[in-house]
């Protein structure tokens, strides 16, 4: 008892630093200098309807980067932690009895899901929504599968392919950018575009799309992963 | 005090969550609970930086309409907080599914999840 | 020059490619990942060598068309250079030497090792807030990973552990930086700086949370049990990873950073490196697993950093040049470190003695250690001294204390770990192997620390100053060792000699008995090594360095080569002392008593230097402020090297143990150094006082009780080198006695006796030496009626105690007559009376000696026994020389050192008519003396030859004749516990009360230490506790509430 009303008095502290952020904390009446300039300028600059859109793919494109590396990062990681000891391990998954329904149901949505995720992604810098949840929509068509099919047809080699061509080609852009335009990552090598349409915001939608891919494959990779380890017990 | 806005009712949320977390991570002791303790804690920060990036009476940033693509700056909330809580959820979950990893890599070795019955290094 | 952002470009590139790659492309995945490296240390070592030789200008690195603050935008400058060089050199080096690991566990591990790198890279260079965040975030997601690159249930549990840690810190941080954009409206760390943040509190736990964030990322004690347990438990080359590259570039994060904390909150920061540097070298102290103790001493070393980082608005200027110098010691010393602990593989230290199996290594170890532990010449000594400096110049003594008595215990683990790797048995017969690709890395390090601690030296104002030749020929030494002991020894005695003969004449004065002392003396003692056989390994260099740290005490000008030359002098012995038998022990309290007086000694100089513009040696003679603290942590400095009583622990064994050639060097030659350095000190600073009392009467008494202990001791000792050993200490009394006396008599006695002692000590020793060669025991009951077989050496002895003993008709009894005649000119007579009673003590140990040794029945055992090695005895009798002819003419000795004393003392000197010496009390006549006393014992031998003419020869077994019975066990042999009796008498006098007193101290220390390190108790949930419990305290404190 005692441990738990020492971590009580723990939390308390906690939260009484908290309260004075939040009772310090006052509501903005207006953006700050940054945010207005993106507002003012970010439909001409970076030609993305999708402000947040423009923000990440563009103006913070290097913690996009970073945050698709980490995803991978962690991809790799599973994998290899995962892998090292059951390498010798190649018996197939026992085969557990599957849902008939689910497993209709799902071989009918998954291209449904699919088409959604393309469709947030492939739209990302006009409405709200972009890679990021592009690729999970995509995956957890992918989740879906594996949960619901017995031999579900994914292909790591497939998945790791378009995973790392999606990768490296997100850093070829951004070097392109340096060459063809002002600097790493910009997005104006090809023509802004129209405003609004699909086409426009020069390479953002080319990006998210990588963006998408990748994702999309690094989660249905982890969940793979994990899956395999799975049957193995 | 005026009337509390929505901003701050999601700030106090994401600080309860946040505190929420924090307590489950140092009082739970089985590492599952730990981790997902800890996806509240995360929560709890991405939710604060949403909040603070609102603004009352404002609208998303994403110019659809012709009437936002004029005097942008007085009609939408800050989209850069958007950006970075995109990038914190991903980074959250980065760590989720390792620290899951770790639990599932961990139950292989003992058989248990208690985190108590780790503690090979120590001193 | 190449872009930077080229470097992430292709780190990110490269990464992803070898997720392209097939199965069983490990090998070619490996070495595209070297090569990425290696371009990125290319790059990084391009921009440095710009910025150092060029003098550009910092170069901004923008992404996207936009300019900060709008996008995020990196920086390259001098020091982002530097640090990002630093680490990629480290992937690169760490990645060749896990290169087998990292196959093994898979392609995907260098996609790891890669993305590492190049988070730490743009953590280095960023400068957005959120931009470090992220990349922050993917190098401690990349550290879990390695951590796990062989999977025990350790590291798995560590690698869980760390990754919650950093979990929940990097989650402060977020709030953090997301509080700072809502109240600056920006991310980018410049545009945040030049708002000036109001001190509204909102912003302040803002700041608050980012910088927090940030010390926990340098692990600070206690909050740090998660990466301690992530250095025991994860494989060596991740160790070197973390402790190198991580920390690396997480202090780069707070310099970065720091400018951000308003003053207050900085204090706070260098509190807790401070508090983390000393409580983590303290629990270091219980550590037997290599690795673990590795991790404490990782965490110090941040903590030091971070303390000195706090404290930059303290040091100014000098901030740069000193987390600079600590920080590449650091860097590479921990990194050879872990990597050679790899190759052991050996998880307690104690096992580490299969490390001399492999002769590089053992070499590239002790070159480590020695630029951890802050030694010359490593880039860590002179940031160490400088921050010494700067912190006593304003005034901040209890930073210095902190920062010493940290420095202390890291000497403590770090020498003993190497006590144990040179000296322990083995614990199998197990032979090192070293993989070529383990070993590149370590080559390339270990001669990095040279470089940098060079280049480091040169940046330095007055380290540039410093005289390297000694030490280049010393380390020259090692080079050749490969060649047999009799060239090198003559190499060294040349080296020596042709030294000495360019530049005696420069030497004046008192330097130049003292520079006669170390050079003539060390020559005469090198001769005996010619008496070894074989390559003689490890003795050379060493030896070499010893008398290079010698010749730098005399040649010394600033406090800094003073402090250099002492160090030097001190890693030089420790190995001589080192190489005896059963020396751990010994050399391990030399290395501390040593090293605890060296810090004394830089306190010391630190003080004097307040309100100096230079350090020249002369500020001593006109310091204004704490004069007497000065003087007191000087001469307490100097006096571990004279082993004063309290301070005289480590010497018996070490000089008992050492071998033949090596006791003289380190008895009759190196304590001088001691005495030189307390001459120098009452030379400049004159007579202090505590209150009323002179510093002077203090010592006296010091004096006086050292020289009655030492004798008393000698008395009771039944090995013989020991017995001579205590001599020293009692010996040693005398010449402190001497200088405490400030008058001309007492000082020309102390600096004569000097002289004397260094030949009758020198002279004894290696007759000893030679004899304990042949008998192969020190243990004196022993041995007996060696007379016969080593007459040689019994002349040696003969003459050594005569002098010793002060009898007349030699050189020792001018002194002795000078010494009372100081005493009764100072009128210290109770001093007198107990340094008489000591000298009646002289006399019993005297007898001892040489009767136990040379008279009396010869052992069974000894029939056949030679007289001691021809090139031990030719120093002696060279020595023998020297001292026959200052008895005869001791006006050829007392008068020049009584004419180099007068611009000092200018009253009571002595007036010289040939060889009579004339004082206020009393004449002496040396060459008459020898001829009375020559005549007196011509008469009595006459005599007694005339009286004796019937005495008849007996055979050894001749019982009726015999004084004792022969072929009795050992202990009943007559000389055993010689001085039963006395020992009655006085014994409880020198009960091993100093000993013990030590002994409680360490055992206290190490009590301590084992308590603190129960609060990593292994659980991860109690370091989480701890984490968020940390925050809430430095939180109070720094607000002084809610």
């Amino acid at each position: 008892m005692l441990r738990n009303s020492l971590l009580i008095l723990l939390i308390l502290g906690l939260a009484a630093i908290m309260y004075n952020l939040y009772a310090e904390f006052t509501p903005k009446e207006k953006l700050g200098f940054v945010a207005e300039h993106y507002a003012n300028n970010g439909k001409d600059e970076v030609g993305a309807a999708n402000l947040v859109t423009a923000v990440v793919v563009t103006y913070r494109g290097l913690d996009t980067l970073g945050e698709v590396s980490i995803l991978f990062l962690t991809a790799a990681i599973i994998g290899f932690f995962l892998k090292t000891k059951s390498s010798n391990n190649h018996a197939l998954p026992k085969v557990k009895r599957y849902s008939e329904i689910l497993g209709t149901g799902a071989k009918i949505l998954v291209p449904i899901i699919v088409l959604l995720g393309t469709y947030v992604f492939i739209n990302g810098h006009l409405t709200p929504g972009g890679g990021f949840q592009g690729g999970a929509i995509i995956a957890s068509a992918f989740v879906l599968m594996l949960i619901a099919l017995p031999r579900p047809a994914i292909n790591h080699r497939v998945l790791s392919i378009i995973e790392s061509l999606s990768g490296v080609s997100f850093v070829i852009i951004g070097l392109l950018g340096i060459v063809l335009a002002g600097g790493f990552l910009d997005n104006q090598i090809i023509g802004l575009g129209t405003f609004g349409t699909i086409l426009s915001a020069g390479t953002v939608p080319i990006i998210y799309i990588l963006v998408g891919l990748k994702v999309g494959t690094e989660l249905t990779g982890i969940i793979r992963n994990l899956k395999e380890i799975q049957n193995e017990e | 005090m005026q009337n509390i806005g929505i901003e701050q009712i999601s700030l106090a949320v994401g600080f309860i969550l946040l505190l929420l977390g924090i307590w489950g991570m140092i009082s739970q002791k089985n590492i599952l609970k730990i981790i997902v303790s800890f996806t509240i804690f995360e929560t709890g920060i991405n939710v604060i930086l949403v909040a603070i990036g609102y603004i009352r009476n404002k609208t998303a940033p994403i110019l659809d309409s012709p009437e936002l693509q004029t005097d942008t700056a007085e009609k939408i909330v800050d989209p850069l907080p958007q950006a970075l809580v995109l990038t914190s959820i991903v980074i959250g979950l980065g760590v989720t599914a390792l620290l899951l990893v770790y639990a599932l890599k961990m139950y292989k070795q003992k058989k248990t999840l208690l985190i108590n019955d780790y503690k090979d290094t120590k001193w | 020059m190449v872009n930077p952002i080229y470097i992430i470009a292709v780190f990110l590139g490269i990464a992803f490619s070898i997720g392209l790659l097939r199965k069983n492309t490990e090998t070619f995945a490996g070495i595209l990942s070297l090569l990425t490296l290696g371009f990125a240390s290319i790059v990084s070592a391009q921009w440095f060598y710009s910025f150092v030789t060029a003098d550009i200008e910092t170069f901004q690195i923008f992404t996207t068309a936009f300019k900060p603050p709008f996008s995020i935008n990196l920086m390259m400058g001098k020091d982002e250079a530097l640090f990002t060089l630093m680490i990629n050199a480290i992937g690169l080096f760490g990645g060749l030497y896990m290169f087998d690991k990292l196959k093994k566990a898979g392609k995907n591990s260098f996609i790891a090792l890669l993305m590492l790198i190049m988070g730490l890279n743009v953590v280095v260079m960023t400068r957005d807030l959120f931009n470090l965040f992220v990349f922050l975030e993917i190098s401690s997601i990349a550290v879990a990973g390695l951590v796990i690159l062989t999977q025990t249930t350790k590291s798995i549990s560590a690698g869980f552990k760390y990754m919650i840690a950093t979990g929940i810190i990097a989650g402060i941080l977020l709030i953090g930086i997301a509080f700072i954009y809502s109240y600056t409206g920006t991310l980018n760390i410049d545009f945040i700086l030049v708002q000036n943040l109001e001190a509204t509190k909102g912003i302040s736990i803002a700041v608050f949370f980012i910088m927090i964030a940030i010390v926990l990322e340098l692990k600070p004690f206690p909050a740090n049990g998660w990466g301690l347990d992530v250095y025991s438990s994860a494989q060596s080359g991740v160790g070197a990873l973390l402790s190198s590259a991580y920390a690396t570039a997480s202090i780069y994060v707070l310099m970065k950073l720091l400018p951000l904390a308003p003053e207050n909150l900085q204090f706070f920061i260098a509190t807790i490196g401070i508090i983390t540097f000393v409580f983590s070298n303290l629990m270091a102290l219980k550590q037997d697993n290599p690795k673990r103790m590795l991790g404490y001493s990782s965490v110090a070393q941040i903590g030091l950093l971070t303390a000195v980082i706090g404290l930059s608005s303290v040091i100014g200027s000098y901030t740069y040049f000193i987390v600079i110098s600590i920080l590449i010691s650091h860097f590479l010393a921990k990194a050879g470190l872990f990597w050679i602990s790899g190759i052991i593989k050996q998880d307690s230290i104690k096992n580490w003695s299969i490390l001399r199996t492999n002769k590089i290594l053992l070499v590239l170890f002790g070159i480590f250690i020695f630029s951890l532990a802050g030694l010359p010449p490593f880039p860590s000594f002179f940031g160490k001294w400088e921050l010494v400096m700067q912190l006593a110049e304003t005034k901040n003594f209890i930073w210095i204390f902190a920062i010493l008595i940290g420095s202390f215990f890291e000497i403590v683990f770090m020498f003993r770990w190497l006590g144990y790797a040179i000296k322990l048995d083995m614990p199998n017969n197990e032979k090192i192997k070293v993989k070529l690709h383990q070993l590149i890395p370590l080559l390339f390090f270990a001669a990095t620390t040279f470089i940098a601690g060079y280049y480091i030296s040169s940046e330095h104002k007055y380290a540039s100053l410093i005289n390297y030749l000694p030490l280049a020929v010393a380390l020259g030494f090692a080079f050749i060792e490969f060649l047999p002991a009799f060239i090198k020894n003559t190499l060294a005695i040349a080296a020596m000699a042709a030294y000495y003969y360019f530049n005696y004449e420069s030497y004046t004065d008192i330097q130049g008995v003292f520079a006669a002392i170390f050079i003539i003396g060390g020559i005469l003692t090198l001769i005996a090594g010619y008496a070894y056989k074989g390559k003689r390994q490890g003795f050379y260099p060493f030896a070499l360095m010893m008398f290079a740290g010698l010749i730098g005490l005399v040649e010394a000008t600033t406090t800094l080569e003073f402090f250099f030359a002492w160090e030097l002098m001190t890693i030089g012995s420790y190995f001589l002392i080192l190489r005896g038998k059963k020396s751990i022990k010994h050399a391990l309290s030399y290395m501390l008593f040593s090293m605890g007086g060296a810090y004394l000694i830089l306190a010391g100089f630190g003080m004097a230097a307040i309100g100096k513009s230079d350090i020249s040696l002369n500020i001593l003679s006109n310091v204004e402020l704490y004069a007497p603290w000065i003087f007191g942590l000087l001469a307490i400095g100097f006096m571990t090297k004279t082993a004063s009583i309290g301070l005289h622990i480590w010497l018996p064994g070490a000089h008992a143990e050492a071998e033949a050639d090596v006791s003289p060097m380190v008895s009759a030659i190196l304590l001088k150094a001691g005495v030189f350095g307390l001459i120098m000190l009452f030379l400049a600073m004159g007579e202090q006082f505590i209150g009323n009392i002179s510093f002077a009467y203090i010592l006296s008494w010091v004096a006086v009780i050292t020289a009655l202990m030492g004798n008393l001791m000698a008395a009771f000792q039944e090995d013989a080198k020991k017995l001579l050993a205590y001599s020293s200490i009692g010996a040693l009394g005398y010449v402190l006695f001497g200088l405490s006396l400030m008058s001309h008599l007492g000082w020309l006695t102390a600096v004569s006796f000097s002289v004397t002692h260094f030949m009758f000590k020198a002279l004894l020793f290696l007759a000893i030496g030679g004899v304990v060669w042949r008998v192969k025991t020190k243990d004196m009951y022993k041995m007996g009626g060696l007379i016969k077989k080593m007459p040689f050496s019994f002349i040696s002895v003969l003459i050594g105690i005569i002098v010793l003993a002060g009898v007349p008709p030699l050189t020792g009894f001018a002194g002795k007559w000078l010494f009372f005649q100081a005493v009764v000119e100072k009128q210290w007579f109770l001093q007198g009376a107990i340094l008489f009673f000591s000298g009646i003590i002289t006399f019993l140990y005297c007898f001892r000696l040489i009767h136990t040794i040379f008279l009396g029945q010869p052992k069974d055992e000894h029939r056949n026994i030679k007289e001691a090695p021809f090139w031990i005895l030719v120093p002696q009798y060279l020595i023998l020389l020297v001292i026959m002819l200052f008895s005869m003419l001791p006006n050829s000795l007392l008068k020049p050192i009584g004419e180099m004393l007068l611009p000092y003392f200018p009253n009571g000197a002595i007036t010289w008519d040939g060889q009579m010496a004339t004082t206020a009390l009393g004449y002496w006549n040396g060459k008459i003396v020898m001829f009375i006393v020559i005549g007196i014992f011509a008469v009595v031998l006459a005599w007694l030859l005339f009286m004796n003419r019937k005495a008849k020869k007996v055979k050894q077994f001749n019982i009726g004749y015999a004084a004792e019975r022969p072929f009795l066990p050992e202990t009943t042999h007559f000389a055993y516990n010689f001085f039963a009796p006395y020992q009655k008498a006085v014994g409880f006098l020198v009960a091993p009360g100093i000993t013990n007193f030590w002994q409680r101290v360490d055992e206290g220390v190490h009590s301590v230490s084992d308590k603190f390190t129960k609060i990593y108790n292994g659980n991860g949930q109690s370091y989480l506790i701890h984490i968020v419990a940390f925050i809430l305290v430095i939180y109070l404190i720094s607000f002084g509430g809610f």
